[in-house]
């Protein structure tokens, strides 16, 4: 997507924030500063000298470091071996590396430990190596893309005090995201960018979270907040006692679900929190019928589901928004109208008997993309070329035809832009209202809090505490994610483990 | 639906385009009528330079072109070949005016007896085959009796009274090869054990991959064999070679005098002798009789008897046992002994 | 919107005749340099072959190659669509055209009835052939690349075993083979001149047709495209992997078991040690050339067939034997890569193209918007 009259400063020493929806243009702006693509026109200036960069060598070379949104890693070496790995040349490989390492470290109190292997840290251990390679490198300006994407709240509020500090010695940090209150909490200076161009600059402290995603929009700020119940006392979903276990890549057998047992009503929403990584994803492929288990049932609608192919399952009535789309939920290279047959090949209009009906699968792709605002010139263009959430509106816009009686959401609004994450949280409402179960998964809190009726938290493969949203706060959500607690979560119980942790 | 006419629209027009070229069309012989150009010689796999089956017949021609001052063209077979292949290629020298058109090897048996149907003036002839045909001269060799010969000496010649033969292809033609060799290392020395093996079960690649024979005949010198005869055309080479660095070994070639070969030269010394097919013979009398106006036709058998096969003695290595060979011909001119053509 | 859709459909159509033309441009540079490397002059060599493949019988002989090219690049490509590689086609083919010459040799059945069942045992061995890859594939993680190629051995020894006098072959001359097949199992022909074309064809083009219908238009051939297109995909959307890796071996299978037919019933009537071998490999680049695309295949066993039938001509007038294999080789590589390229330049066209129409629909809609507020 191409950008045009792009107009940013950031002051040294400052935080600056870049924000806009998913396909705005900050990924191609993030680009052009780092030197990954070339502008047509227009100029770039560093410490009031015009600066020409052809490659990320060159930004390098002018102190401009980048920290991807994906961690660019090798698991099996160490941290020191990680940060001098293409950078040789700097201080070498050995002692004076680890020193020069140790002093960054402490300079911005990274808390880097250089000889643990990279596959024993966890996500935020990670980050702020991938944030020492580049100072290490000689950066002065780092960029960060998405960087809290993966981060539960008390590893975001550390890595803004990283960030705090990288500023108080002088180094200027751009930083790249859609979540408003972050931005309002970190930055100095904020632009937000729409459609290819910057629209404004503010200044957080007269600005408001719903003023800010006006400006990203255009248009009024959605929300996430479901208030009035739709709970019914029919159980639609019944989990019980799902067990599954795991050989990893080292033969080891690890249990992955443990005695999982919960039950959805019709019209209900029972969002599942948790860190990546502690069996969300396995619970629904376990519910999905793409894992066998070692115990347990699944009951939909009052049958038992527990043996039935993926396929049956499917036509029984689940509908299936997975967490990786790319991977699970479309044919990247088939055009539109292939994937909106995807999954429901055996159900009308796809097909009549064992041919399909590819008119009728046409047409009602044609529905789709009108009824879900998927914006895209045409039903023959492949899926890889809409943006990440138009193609999550055609996922959720061919569920949603085959009226199910389930829907498993997992991470529905990760990578799509407030545009589309509005129209999608409308449409788990919709279907909430109308009486489906729902199954929600996902990493933003507040997204979970404001649509779920029920809250269930995942830590280590087991359901082990639960929440009501209409009180709960997701920093109290956040504590149970990594283990500190369980059982019923309420915000007394919170707040004394909180002030407790002061202490 | 859209689809389906474009593609029925594509489908249908290439296969019009095909069929109407086809039919209407003028075939390659009919509009190129060529005079007499000489004689067309097709290789089987391995071509020329095999230093055996191929290289005799190419010996032949040579000969002709020499005495009888006939021009020659030669073209060799591919590994992997169909019978549209083969025929094509004989077609090719029929239409260019060669004359005669000689297959080398089995393999172009039916070829030859379709392509000597469409072109009755040329005169054709094959080696190691019996097709039909009024034009076609059938040129075979009793493998059997010479195999035999070498089985005599290869009973006599090996101390540790263990001999093996390596065939290139389990097919017919070897069999008759390993079959006269067992009998006349039997009919000799009853004690000395015969170790038979091929290189392919049935594809032609075996007369054609020296490195499988190599490393045969290498199994077969370390269990003790100190006398190897190969019938497996280009790739017996590698079981010479094998054998040449075996001090006290013996190899017997195949087909052509293999001592006699420039390019088996450096291992010439431990080829104790070589089971002559004299192919050059029987495709210098063709081309003669061609050229003389009156076509040898109908199967032409070159035995023993007819000395079609023969012993070499170049290198003297046999020098020492010629009376029992010598005998063991006899008897076989006169009879006394059948060889029998399969093991 | 119609016409937006409509002006897609004429890119793809310009990018799908954008691949072969760069591929045939790309190959007759590089064919040509060969000749130039070779000291021989290329444009004569393409007229000897332009030439000599015109004639009608050259043409002739060329459909009945490409026939049997056809079938095997069409179960090549069943494999190709799933993401599994049957290299074993070779070994399929031959396996069932030897139990169909060896059951058709011992048994009389009036007309087509014997036709019939001859072409079932063919493609049930190769089934059965290709369907032991498929089951250790699934049942043991066994890569199809390696047990297809050691079933091609295995045929190999199979048949070398079988194919002896006094087994289930007979000796004529120097040959072994099977018993000849009754007059009553010889297949029709075309009368062409000067040779007739096998009435095999028909039955080419009707598996290419059936190849296409399956692939295209039945749920069971969406499924199948699924799982190559993307297996996590695929699985998620509730296809079974493991037994559609299973079911495509099969059908593969028992497209090769057709691939010796056009031979058996067309020509030999038997199976004998001077049977075609190798058209198994020769699909794997037809299926190549041809983008796994049943047209597309049937273009690319015609080109081989024309390639073999002018490059025979050129070894006849001269040239080297080999230099055929070289062009063969040049052409389906300039294929691949040029397909490579041109799919990857449309994608980022297309997606490009998406991004600016979208923006430019934003911009009106914007316009719009303001214009109604003033």
């Amino acid at each position: 997507m191409a950008n045009h009259d792009i107009d940013l400063t950031v002051r040294r020493g400052t935080v600056h924030a870049l924000c806009g929806e998913n396909g705005a243009g900050k990924s191609t702006l993030m680009k052009i500063l780092y030197g990954m693509q070339k502008p047509d026109e227009g100029t770039i200036t560093l410490d009031g000298e015009q600066a020409a960069l052809g490659t990320p060598a060159d930004a390098i070379a002018r102190g401009i470091g980048m920290v991807h949104q994906h961690f660019m890693l090798a698991d099996n070496l160490s941290v020191l071996e990680n940060v001098v790995l293409g950078a040789e040349k700097l201080h070498g490989i050995g002692a004076k590396a680890r020193a020069k390492i140790m002093e960054i470290s402490d300079a911005y109190g990274l808390a880097i430990r250089p000889d643990v292997l990279v596959e024993d840290l966890g996500v935020a251990d990670r980050q702020r190596v991938e944030i020492l390679k580049v100072l290490y490198r000689g950066a002065r300006t780092l960029i960060l893309d998405e960087p809290t994407a993966v981060l539960v709240p008390q590893e975001v509020d550390a890595l803004f005090d990283n960030l705090r500090e990288l500023k108080s010695e002088g180094l200027t940090v751009i930083f790249i995201s859609h979540k408003l209150g972050e931005v309002l909490s970190v930055a100095d200076d904020i632009t937000v960018i729409r459609r290819g161009t910057t629209v404004a600059s503010v200044e957080p402290s007269k600005t408001t979270p719903k003023q800010l995603a006006e400006l990203m929009v255009g248009s009024e700020l959605p929300s996430p907040e479901t208030r009035e119940s739709t709970v019914t006392d029919t159980p639609m979903l019944g989990v019980e006692d799902l067990r599954l276990s795991a050989t990893d890549s080292d033969g080891v057998v690890r249990t992955v679900l443990d005695g999982i047992t919960f039950t959805i009503h019709k019209g209900e929403v029972l969002g599942v929190a948790g860190v990546e990584g502690n069996g969300q994803a396995e619970l629904v492929e376990a519910i999905m019928g793409t894992r066998s288990l070692d115990g347990g049932t699944v009951t939909l609608d009052g049958q038992d589901l527990s043996a039935a192919s993926t396929r049956k399952r499917r036509e029984g009535g689940i509908g299936y928004v997975p967490e990786d789309r790319h991977r699970h939920a479309l044919l990247l290279e088939a055009p539109l109208w292939e994937n909106r047959i995807l999954g429901h090949v055996t159900e009308r209009p796809n097909s009549k008997g064992r041919l399909l009906d590819l008119a009728a699968a046409r047409k009602d792709t044609e529905r789709i993309v009108a009824e879900y605002d998927v914006r895209t010139p045409g039903i023959e263009v492949t899926a890889a070329s809409l943006s990440g959430g138009n193609q999550q509106k055609l996922i959720v816009g061919r569920e949603m035809s085959h009226h199910p009686k389930l829907l498993i959401a997992a991470h529905p609004t990760r990578g799509v832009d407030v545009g589309a994450q509005a129209q999608i949280w409308e449409q788990i409402r919709a279907a909430r209202r109308e009486g489906l179960a729902v199954l929600l998964i996902s990493a933003d809190l507040d997204e979970l809090i404001g649509l779920s009726d029920t809250l269930r938290v995942m830590y280590r493969g087991r359901l082990v505490a639960d929440a009501d949203p209409a009180t709960i706060t997701p920093e109290e959500l956040g504590s149970a994610m990594t283990g500190a607690a369980s059982g019923h979560l309420t915000a007394e119980d919170a707040d004394t483990r909180e002030g407790g942790d002061r202490e | 639906m859209r689809r389906v006419t474009r593609f029925a629209a594509a489908a249908s027009a290439s296969a019009l385009l095909a069929l109407t070229a086809t039919a209407c069309g003028q075939s390659f012989a009919e509009a190129n009528r060529a005079s007499h150009a000489g004689v067309g010689l097709a290789f089987d796999i391995g071509g020329r330079d095999d230093h055996s089956f191929n290289e005799a017949a190419a010996r032949g021609t040579e000969n002709a072109r020499k005495k009888l001052g006939v021009n020659v063209k030669m073209l060799t077979a591919k590994n992997g070949e169909t019978e549209a292949d083969r025929e094509q290629r004989l077609a090719s020298f029929a239409e260019a005016g060669y004359n005669p058109v000689i297959g080398v090897g089995f393999a172009y048996s039916r070829s030859i007896e379709n392509v000597a149907k469409d072109f009755p003036e040329t005169s054709f002839g094959v080696v190691d085959a019996v097709p039909q045909g009024k034009n076609v001269d059938a040129m075979v060799f009793a493998e059997h009796e010479g195999s035999y010969l070498a089985g005599v000496a290869a009973a006599l010649k090996s101390k540790n009274h263990k001999v093996g033969f390596i065939g290139g292809v389990n097919n017919a033609l070897i069999q008759k090869f390993q079959a006269g060799f067992e009998q006349g290392v039997r009919d000799t020395d009853p004690k000395t054990k015969v170790t038979s093996q091929y290189l392919y079960p049935n594809n032609d690649k075996g007369f054609n991959d020296p490195a499988a024979a190599k490393a045969k005949a290498g199994g077969m010198l370390d269990s003790g064999i100190d006398v190897i005869y190969s019938a497996a055309g280009q790739s017996g080479a590698g079981a010479i070679e094998a054998i040449s660095k075996r001090k006290g070994a013996w190899a017997i070639g195949v087909d052509s005098d293999q001592y006699q070969q420039p390019g088996l030269a450096k291992y010439k010394d431990c080829i104790l002798t070589s089971v002559v097919k004299n192919v050059d013979v029987a495709v210098f009398d063709l081309i003669k009789s061609v050229e003389d106006g009156k076509p040898l036709t109908g199967v032409h058998a070159y035995d023993m008897k007819k000395k079609g096969v023969t012993l070499a003695t170049s290198g003297g290595f046999i020098k020492d046992i010629q009376p029992q060979i010598d005998a063991a011909r006899q008897k076989i001119v006169e009879g006394k002994v059948k060889v029998k053509e399969t093991p | 919107m119609k016409t937006l859709t409509r002006s897609f459909t004429k890119d793809k159509v310009l990018l799908a005749l954008a691949a072969p033309l760069l591929a045939i441009a790309a190959a007759f540079v590089i064919s040509s340099l060969v000749f130039l490397a070779s000291g021989e002059n290329p444009l004569r060599a393409y007229w000897i072959m332009a030439d000599y493949g015109h004639y009608s019988d050259s043409q002739v002989w060329i459909i009945n190659k490409a026939v049997p090219y056809y079938l095997s690049a069409l179960a090549v490509a069943i494999g190709f669509r799933m993401n599994l590689f049957n290299i074993g086609v070779d070994g399929q083919y031959r396996l069932a055209a030897f139990a169909a010459a060896a059951v058709g040799g011992a048994i009389a059945l009036p007309g087509a009835l014997q036709i019939i069942l001859l072409i079932v045992i063919a493609m049930l061995v190769g089934a059965l052939w290709s369907g032991i890859a498929g089951v250790l594939k699934t049942s043991r993680g066994v890569s199809e690349v390696i047990t297809t190629i050691m079933l091609n051995a295995i045929a190999a020894s199979v048949i070398g075993y079988f194919l002896q006098d006094g087994r289930l072959a007979i000796k004529d001359g120097n040959l072994l083979h099977t018993r000849f097949l009754p007059e009553s199992s010889h297949f029709f022909s075309f009368p062409t001149h000067p040779k007739p074309v096998y009435g095999f064809v028909v039955i080419a083009a009707l598996a290419g047709f059936v190849y296409w219908f399956v692939l295209n238009r039945t749920r069971f051939g969406f499924d199948l495209r699924a799982v190559g297109a993307s297996e996590p995909a695929a699985e998620a959307s509730g296809v079974s992997v493991k037994r559609m890796v299973v079911i495509s071996m099969l059908l593969s299978g028992a497209a090769a078991g057709l691939v010796g037919m056009p031979t058996l019933l067309g020509e030999s009537f038997n199976y004998g040690t001077d049977f075609p071998a190798g058209i198994g490999f020769t699909g794997i680049a037809i299926a190549l050339l041809g983008r796994n695309h049943p047209v597309g295949m049937a273009f690319g066993a015609l080109l081989w067939a024309f390639l073999d039938r002018t490059g025979s001509r050129l070894e006849f007038e001269g040239y080297a034997q080999e230099i055929v294999g070289v062009i063969q080789g040049v052409i389906v590589l300039c294929v691949v890569i040029a397909y490579e390229i041109v799919r990857r330049y449309g994608l980022r066209a297309q997606q490009r193209k998406v991004g600016e129409e979208l923006a430019a629909q934003a911009r009106t809609n914007e316009n719009d918007k303001a214009e109604a507020t003033a």
